[in-house]
């Protein structure tokens, strides 16, 4: 037996200096070197992350798995969801600041998406946009939602048309029919009223629900041309066109056409009270049809959707995109692109139930989906204008909702509001 | 005079035990040095900087973060709903643990059920406690305005959480649903250990149930009340989860509280420099509001 002896005092001494060297070195593990530092290094595997509902979260693994399959990768997809756009970016960022992020991940266009390809954390896509041809198979609009700064650091495969979606059973209670004009759609509300129904089931938590009611009043009041010019901050906020919304949406709510107390409700509750009968109808998009209507095993046939009646030319509705980025510090960038390719076939799309693809051929099911099928037809002659939460970053989308807040709380007068709102939007103009 | 030294030497080694304690530290010191100092001089740092929390990049630029603070309205309002939390959500569940630890104290039947009942809304997740307490507040179907209907008190009915003059104080209701069951527990586990010869005497002596309570009660419960203060204190001022679940610091900003309005500059809006300046102001409150704890607790060790 020539082998060291060691004491109980050695090892502990050790151990301690061990751990202190492991702590210390943790303390300085900053690296510098951006090339594949992703979470899946150079082997192949994959993480997605997205915030696709448990309705459909089934449905994409089990087109992933079929990806994995014919190329021998191993991809894990994490969902949040529910989770909507207040929280998911959240997550996100944490995620890819502890510099274990996604290979892939799924998020809204617009302001929502920007922070990424300004930060560098998406990949630019333009190589693979070229390799896949990309551009030929995706609608324009779309991938024009996810270019910022001319860089193409997203690839688009949903567009949403936000519209009315009603419950056919509290229409005919209230002997209403689908308004053409917002003159008539005001008088529908009060119908329904009368018949003992809430007419239009917003909320007003975290305020991008209830800001779908305001924007198209401003669309129906300013018109398109001008709406536009707001939403970039190029007019001036402070005039007639914006205090004629601001007193409509005031009227919405004291006229009792919004839930009781709606600032306060959450979305998640609201919104699909329309498909129990609770509410007549709700301001959304597609994806209620299989999230909502169908998870409440309800027929599509009980329920209708329409575009909101603006008297302008054209008749634009709100929209966005969704679309996926690739992590910039993914060390397996073209196996992500592969998989991204596969995802928006048409067969793929099909396969997903996708309500709103911006791929041609993969239409919505008319016999499946027979609503969110008609929002394919109304997108295609009709344009859509971003919707608000996309057209600013969000913080000045907080304050333009604690605008909304003030002012239905009887805080702000229509006049004042729209004053407020130049403030906030000038501001942000000045950084831009 | 090497003598001399030599001796010091063993004399400071036999004092402090030279180096063998460090020795055993170290693991606990790298830990603590590793997740807690490291972090924390590094937060102190980002303040100084214009970071967005996303880029590589960022600009040191000195005190303007914490000169922004003065001059941003939210960070005054999110202020003063902390202060009001705090008083709120200490007062409160302390008097009602207090009032419950003594009359489960006695010889109340059923006694270790309603310890559970009145402890359980502690342990529940406070995402699910935001959930059932915006059913409970919704104006038309929630339970606290039908029962208000229920009883003819139709006027008080109210969008509880969707509007600025009620959206605080009904959330600081859960708040304090949810914390009476701690200090009880800790108040009744005092009150056990008051010997009852104490109280016999007492009796004794004429003193009525007040003068027991006040007299002999109160003064045994000293540590206690010191124990919840604590707690409840630095419980006050991590206050975050509740709020953002159940009102996203709204409505508008109405309900924001330096916790959420941190966490939305740092993670919403990309200013992480600035959310973190309101993260060292926060540490900075908490650590002044505990020395009068921690010296309190000194002198009576001393003592």
């Amino acid at each position: 037996m020539t082998g060291t002896t060691y004491t109980r005092r050695g090892i502990l001494g050790m151990t301690g200096l061990v751990l202190s060297a492991a702590g210390l070195s943790a303390c300085t593990g900053v690296s510098d070197d951006d090339s594949g530092s992703g979470s899946s290094g150079g082997s192949n595997k994959l993480r997605v992350f997205t915030y696709e509902d448990n309705a459909t979260i089934g449905l994409l693994k089990e087109q992933v798995a079929k990806f994995d399959q014919q190329n021998g990768t191993t991809t894990t997809v994490d969902s949040l969801p529910g989770s909507g756009a207040a929280v998911y970016p959240d997550k996100l960022r944490t995620e890819l600041l502890g510099g274990a992020g996604p290979d892939i991940w799924r998020i809204w266009g617009g302001q929502i998406g920007a922070p990424y390809a300004k930060a560098k954390q998406a990949a630019d896509l333009a190589p693979y946009y070229a390799k896949y041809s990309w551009d030929s198979k995706i609608n324009q609009n779309a991938i024009a939602g996810m270019t910022f700064d001319g860089v193409k650091s997203g690839l688009p495969f949903f567009v949403a048309g936000v519209g009315v979606w009603y419950n056919k059973a509290a229409f005919a209670k209230a002997g209403v029919s689908v308004p053409t004009s917002y003159a008539e759609l005001e008088e529908a509300n009060d119908k329904l009223v009368a018949a003992g129904v809430t007419p239009c089931g917003v909320a007003g938590k975290y305020g991008w629900d209830i800001m779908r009611l305001f924007e198209y009043l401003l669309e129906q009041s300013a018109g398109p041309e001008l709406h536009d010019k707001l939403l970039s901050g190029a007019e001036s906020w402070d005039r007639p066109e914006v205090v004629t919304a601001f007193a409509n949406f005031k009227k919405w709510q004291d006229k009792k056409w919004l839930p009781d107390g709606a600032l306060g409700l959450d979305p998640a509750d609201v919104e699909p009270m329309y498909v129990q009968g609770k509410t007549a109808y709700t301001i959304t998009g597609q994806w209620t049809e299989a999230v909502a209507i169908q998870t409440a095993n309800k027929p599509s046939a009980e329920f209708g959707t329409f575009q909101l009646p603006t008297g302008h030319t054209p008749l634009r509705h709100s929209g966005f995109v969704e679309g996926y980025m690739i992590n910039a510090k993914s060390g397996n960038k073209d196996k992500a692109a592969a998989l991204l390719d596969h995802l928006v076939q048409p067969d793929t799309q099909k396969a997903l139930g996708n309500t709103g693809s911006t791929v041609a051929g993969a239409e919505p099911d008319k016999a499946k989906l027979p609503l969110s099928y008609q929002w394919t037809e109304i997108a295609k002659q009709s344009p859509f204008y971003t919707i608000q939460d996309q057209a600013f970053p969000k913080q000045q989308s907080d304050q333009y909702f604690s605008v909304q807040s003030d002012l239905l709380q009887g805080k702000l007068a229509p006049a004042d509001a729209a004053k407020r709102m130049q403030d906030i939007v000038s501001a942000w103009a000045k950084t831009k | 005079m090497a003598t001399a030294t030599a001796s010091l030497a063993v004399r400071k080694k036999k004092k402090y035990g030279g180096l063998t304690p460090w020795v055993f530290a170290l693991p606990g010191l790298a830990v603590y040095i590793a997740f807690l100092v490291y972090p924390s001089l590094s937060s102190l740092f980002f303040s100084l900087t214009d970071w967005d929390g996303l880029s590589a990049g960022y600009h040191v630029v000195g005190l303007e973060n914490y000169r922004a603070m003065a001059e941003d309205p939210v960070v005054t309002r999110a202020a003063l709903n902390n202060l009001i939390w705090t008083v709120v959500t200490i007062t409160v569940p302390m008097v009602l643990g207090l009032t419950l630890a003594v009359l489960l104290n006695g010889k109340a039947r059923g006694k270790p059920l309603l310890r559970m009942l009145f402890y359980t809304p502690g342990v529940l997740p406070l995402v699910s406690i935001a959930s059932i307490w915006g059913w409970l507040y919704n104006p038309d179907y929630g339970a606290v305005n039908a029962a208000l209907r229920a009883i003819g008190l139709d006027g008080l009915t109210q969008p509880w959480l969707g509007q600025n003059s009620t959206a605080l104080a009904a959330v600081m209701v859960p708040a304090i649903w949810l914390r009476t069951g701690f200090p009880m527990l800790l108040y009744l586990a005092a009150l056990q250990a008051i010997p009852r010869e104490q109280y016999e005497a007492a009796t004794a002596d004429g003193a009525t149930r007040s003068q027991r309570f006040w007299h002999i009660t109160m003064p045994n419960l000293r540590p206690a009340h010191y124990i919840v203060l604590a707690l409840s204190l630095i419980d006050s001022f991590k206050v975050f989860d509740l709020i953002y679940a159940t009102t996203y610091g709204g409505p508008g900003t109405a309900t924001q509280v330096m916790g959420t309005w941190m966490y939305f500059n740092v993670f919403q809006y990309y200013h992480a420099g600035y959310g973190t300046a309101i993260a060292v102001v926060i540490t900075l409150v908490a650590v002044a509001a505990g020395i009068p704890y921690v010296l309190s607790q000194t002198k009576e060790r001393d003592s």
